[in-house]
């Protein structure tokens, strides 16, 4: 069987073809070469006039785990406007911040996106994480495994163990888990905030351990590059939130000194103290830091106005946020000496100078980075808001009219505490290409992702080109998941179960030795039950295990 | 989901050794289990686990029967005759749910599939905890943090005996702490009859059942400065207050522990002051509830429910998905003839009588153990326990740590998972 999509506007990246009408072929589930003669093709779609792209791809999003969970729990009144029934859906669910595992999939496949992946998964409860993505239909998954406030990591950094053994440990950790990637979250501050430390900066001491952010992030960014992942450490890094934070992420780039790094939600990440309200934006100088270090990643988690819950395992940061919390609820835990979690209801108001600031420096971020190798498109789903604003965030980004439009209407001192009205860069449909798709699919390694040349896997989404960016984007026309079409006019059609990402680097086993008796020691579970079999990915059929081959550098 | 869920995930139990084992008894999941297999199917716990363990291990494997309006029959035969009354049934409900994570998906399809309300034999004691989740939240920990890090635990009014026995063994034992080795102390506040078996708390407040939450408001008013004026709150001696007091603000990391199910209606003022105490004894120092709950399956059907729909238990499935905590009440329904059909789901042996309201002639039932029900009921299908007659994967207590358990034994006997499937397919 050889598809012929005939005729569609082309905006491949990773093969530098920018808005070229050109003809793709599929067969297989595969993108192949042209045929001598176009009349081989089976079937013809003519996509005439379309805008094309590779399959999306959602570098961090809370998709599945315990804090993901406990938010749908404690909110039905999130759900209950936003219920979708079994006609739409080929099974019922609910939306908005805290959807249902099903109703998270549908929706992302009726954007277009092929693939997501769960930022924050732990070790104690990788199980549950990914039985919640299996039961996420449409898309491919994968997660990052957190690592840096477990005890046995800190212990083994006080006690200055070699870099190999803390390599060892982090690829016995990713293994066990089924994971990807590994992220960080305030390093050291989770623990920290078990032994009632309330704050951590870049070069203080975890008060138990006497280890320090900068220590954890660096021993954890060189066994990650040791390792050979292709995605580099994933940093959520210190002061979330804080006012005056900015100063200490441009500490943890220059920290970094030329190691590979991701840095997320780097939004909530760029607060100054200037003003008469002691907020102000720091996208600016952290921008400039940015393009001058090529060897850092970041995604923005933009914030939405409107009503969402924030969920992070950042248990020390949330305590402070949960002043706010809207409505007047939350939950903390701390978790298996593994890490914690604070799932805090929350409310961005427009009018609200700090939430209005925040809209805004998320935007310069966008528009002062200037490459969008380096910047992927996310909302933090659901901390700054729901996954299903993208089509707005890129309208955003495309339509600077459409942009100074909004900008009138949120709180009038943050909008003249911003440069965002003077920023003049729009996204082309080439860059947003780029920022979500070829960029993250290469960031994360993930072979025959985010491209449309031959041999890639056939994910492509087809949009209707309209000048609405927010309008075309929310409903493409076609989707293809290895070459079936699983959603027409912006419906799932099809349901497909899709597969899980995960890496299995080759580790000296002596560790098994240290974390049997540590397991015995201290935890509830033994070491070999925390482990997932991949059968138990597999299910019998029902998932895939894709296993990504990882190369160990010296 | 393909046809069944029968797995070839565990190895073959090999006949006579003991082995390490994760018990299925209760929402503790206990890993350290060490059972010797006997020929009938049965276990013999040689170390770890309790009493309760020891008893359900002991069980032989039933035999694989199947019953339509009591006569035998074959598995093909139960599952047509469940899917006919299912069919005919105005408004059917799934309930009992004691099962694993794979049971609850397919209980959750299949009540999709005949608009059924989905409960759990636990319904009401999971319907308060959620509740409060929903109206102030909570400040919670783990299992292991308790172990290792608590250095005060104080129990409420828990029943740490049937279930949960070797909570005490497990994480109230001398500590190798985390943050230090000083020795753990605990308190006890509740009726002496539920002292646990093997905690030896060196801080006791005897105190009735019904009057645990007035003495908790005294304790917390006692924490936040002001205390009651009342010279014996609650029945108790002021000093011991302030002393209880005095030992929770002192630990570098408290934990209080309760267990929902045995409070009843008390739960939530029970809960809710607890809550108020961790919250307040976070404001400058370190604490969090653990609440012990969730057995025969509660914890890991509320948690699937949960990501699959968006809600916890007590869904309905209409045009739309209906999330009704009180009106859902499974033991409400059957009573007042809205229900018309059951479906009762009992996979763990320890809730084999559905709550009465439902005629006999209306009545599915699947169970683990042999049971008078199969001679009067519409279909009865003996069916495996998780973790002993199928792999399984279950939600241990704290919602964090989900295990899988191997199969232990080769009994035949279908898994709930396998059998809902198939009726979900005939409708
Ligand atoms: S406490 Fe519960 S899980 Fe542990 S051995 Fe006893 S019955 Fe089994
Ligand atoms: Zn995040």
């Amino acid at each position: 069987m050889l598809t012929r999509l005939k005729g569609g506007r082309l905006y491949d990246p990773e093969n530098g073809v920018d808005g070229e009408v050109r003809d793709l072929y599929i067969r297989s589930g595969r993108i192949v070469a042209a045929p001598a003669d176009p009349a081989e093709a089976n079937e013809v779609i003519d996509v005439s006039g379309r805008v094309v792209m590779a399959g999306a791809i959602d570098i961090h999003t809370h998709i599945g785990g315990g804090k993901v969970n406990i938010a749908r729990a404690m909110l039905p009144e999130d759900h209950l406007g936003d219920r979708v029934g079994g006609r739409r859906h080929p099974h019922a669910g609910c939306g908005h911040a805290a959807p249902a595992t099903r109703t998270a999939g549908y929706r992302y496949a009726e954007m277009g996106y092929v693939a997501c992946f769960e930022p924050a998964m732990l070790p104690a409860n990788a199980r549950q994480a990914h039985l919640e993505m299996a039961d996420t239909p449409m898309v491919d998954k994968g997660a990052y495994v957190l690592l840096g406030n477990d005890d046995f990591f800190l212990r083994a950094l006080a006690d200055k163990r070699d870099p190999d053994y803390l390599r060892d440990y982090v690829a016995w950790t990713l293994g066990a888990a089924q994971a990807l990637a590994v992220k960080v979250v305030n390093p050291g501050g989770i623990n920290a905030f078990k032994f009632n430390q309330r704050k951590l900066d870049l070069d203080e001491n975890n008060c138990h351990y006497g280890v320090t952010p900068r220590d954890v992030l660096l021993a954890l960014a060189d066994a990650v590059r040791g390792l050979g992942l292709a995605h580099p450490l994933h940093i959520h890094g210190c002061n979330l939130g804080v006012p005056g934070n900015l100063a200490t992420t441009l500490d943890t780039i220059q920290a970094l000194d030329g190691l590979r790094a991701h840095l997320t939600h780097v939004q909530f990440h760029s607060y100054g103290t200037e003003g008469d309200r002691k907020f102000s934006s720091g996208a600016a100088p952290i921008a400039e830091m940015i393009n001058a270090h090529d060897n850092v990643s970041l995604d923005v988690g933009q914030i939405m106005f409107g009503r969402t819950v924030t969920e992070s395992g950042d248990s020390m940061r949330q305590f402070a946020g949960s002043a706010f919390a809207s409505p007047k609820k939350w939950v903390g835990m701390d978790i298996e000496c593994d890490a914690g979690c604070g799932v805090v209801p929350f409310h961005y108001r427009d009018r609200n100078f700090v939430n209005a600031l925040q809209w805004a420096i998320g935007l310069e971020l966008f528009l002062l980075v200037d490459d969008p190798w380096r910047i992927f498109l996310t909302t933090d789903h659901p901390n700054g808001a729901p996954f299903t604003s993208y089509p707005h965030l890129i309208r955003l980004l495309m339509d600077r009219s459409f942009r100074r439009d909004m900008l009138a209407t949120i709180n009038p001192d943050a909008a003249a505490a911003s440069t965002l009205g003077s920023l003049d860069r729009e996204y082309s449909l080439y860059e947003i290409a780029i920022m979500t798709r070829a960029a993250p699919a290469r960031s994360l390694g993930l072979k025959g992702f985010g491209s449309l040349g031959v041999g890639a896997r056939a994910h492509i989404t087809v949009y209707k080109d309209d000048a609405d960016r927010e309008k075309m984007f929310t409903c493409p026309e076609y989707v293809f998941k290895d070459g079936q079409v699983i959603v027409r006019d912006g419906r799932v059609v099809k349901e497909v179960h899709g597969a899980t990402h995960a890496v299995h680097p080759e580790f000296d086993r002596v560790i098994e030795r240290d974390l049997d008796q540590y397991f015995d020691r201290y935890m509830t579970v033994s070491k070999d039950n925390l482990r997932i079999a991949d059968d138990e990915i597999r299910d019998d059929g029902r998932g895939e295990l894709v296993l990504h081959a990882t190369v160990a550098r010296p | 989901m393909p046809p069944t869920i029968v797995s070839r995930r565990a190895s073959k139990p090999s006949p006579t050794s003991a082995r390490r084992g994760v018990c299925p008894h209760c929402a503790l999941l206990c890993d350290d289990v060490e059972l010797r297999p006997a020929a009938d199917g049965s276990h013999a716990v040689v170390a770890n686990g309790c009493r309760r363990a020891a008893q359900r291990y002991a069980r032989p494997a039933p035999a694989a029967e199947v019953h339509v309006a009591g006569a035998p029959t074959t598995l093909e035969d139960g599952i047509a005759a469940a899917a006919r009354l299912l069919k005919r049934a105005r408004q059917p409900l799934i309930s009992g749910l004691a099962t694993d994570v794979d049971g609850t998906r397919a209980a959750v399809n299949l009540a999709e599939r005949c608009r059924a309300v989905l409960d759990h034999a636990h319904g009401d004691t999971l319907a308060r905890v959620a509740r409060l989740t929903q109206t102030r939240g909570w400040y919670a920990t783990t299992l292991s943090e308790v172990r290792s890090r608590a250095d005060f635990v104080l129990l409420v009014d828990t029943e740490l005996g049937d279930r949960y026995e070797s909570f005490a063994r497990r994480c109230l034992g001398p500590r190798a702490g985390l943050n230090d080795d000083t020795p753990r102390t605990v308190g006890f506040i509740g009726p002496a009859g539920r002292l646990p078996r093997d905690a030896a708390p060196d801080l006791r407040l005897p105190c009735r059942s019904e009057r645990v939450a007035e003495a908790l408001l005294a304790l917390l008013a006692e924490l936040r400065g002001n205390p009651l004026a009342a010279t014996r709150p609650a029945g108790l001696a002021r000093r011991s207050l302030t002393e209880l007091a005095e030992r929770l603000r002192a630990a570098r990391y408290a934990t209080i522990v309760v267990t929902p199910a045995a409070l009843g209606a008390a739960c939530e003022p029970v809960l809710g002051a607890v809550c108020d105490i961790v919250d307040e004894l976070n404001r400058d120092g370190r604490a969090a509830v653990l609440p012990l709950g969730g057995d025969d399956g509660a914890q890991s059907a509320v948690s699937t429910c949960t990501w699959l729909t968006g809600f916890p238990l007590r869904i309905g499935f209409g045009e739309v998905i209906s999330y009704e905590p009180q009106a859902y009440a499974g033991t409400a329904l059957l009573a007042s003839g809205a229900a018309d059909a059951l479906v009762w789901i009992d996979a763990f042996g320890n809730c084999p009588e559905p709550p009465p309201g439902c005629p006999a002639d209306r009545t599915i039932v699947l169970g683990a153990t042999p049971s008078n029900l199969a001679g009067t009921c519409a279909v009865h299908i003996t069916v495996g326990t998780p973790g002993i007659d199928h792999f399984a994967r279950l939600v241990r207590t704290d919602a964090v740590v989900t295990l899988a358990l191997p199969q232990q034994r080769d009994s035949g006997l279908p898994s709930i998972a396998g059998v809902l499937t198939r009726i979900a397919e005939k409708l």
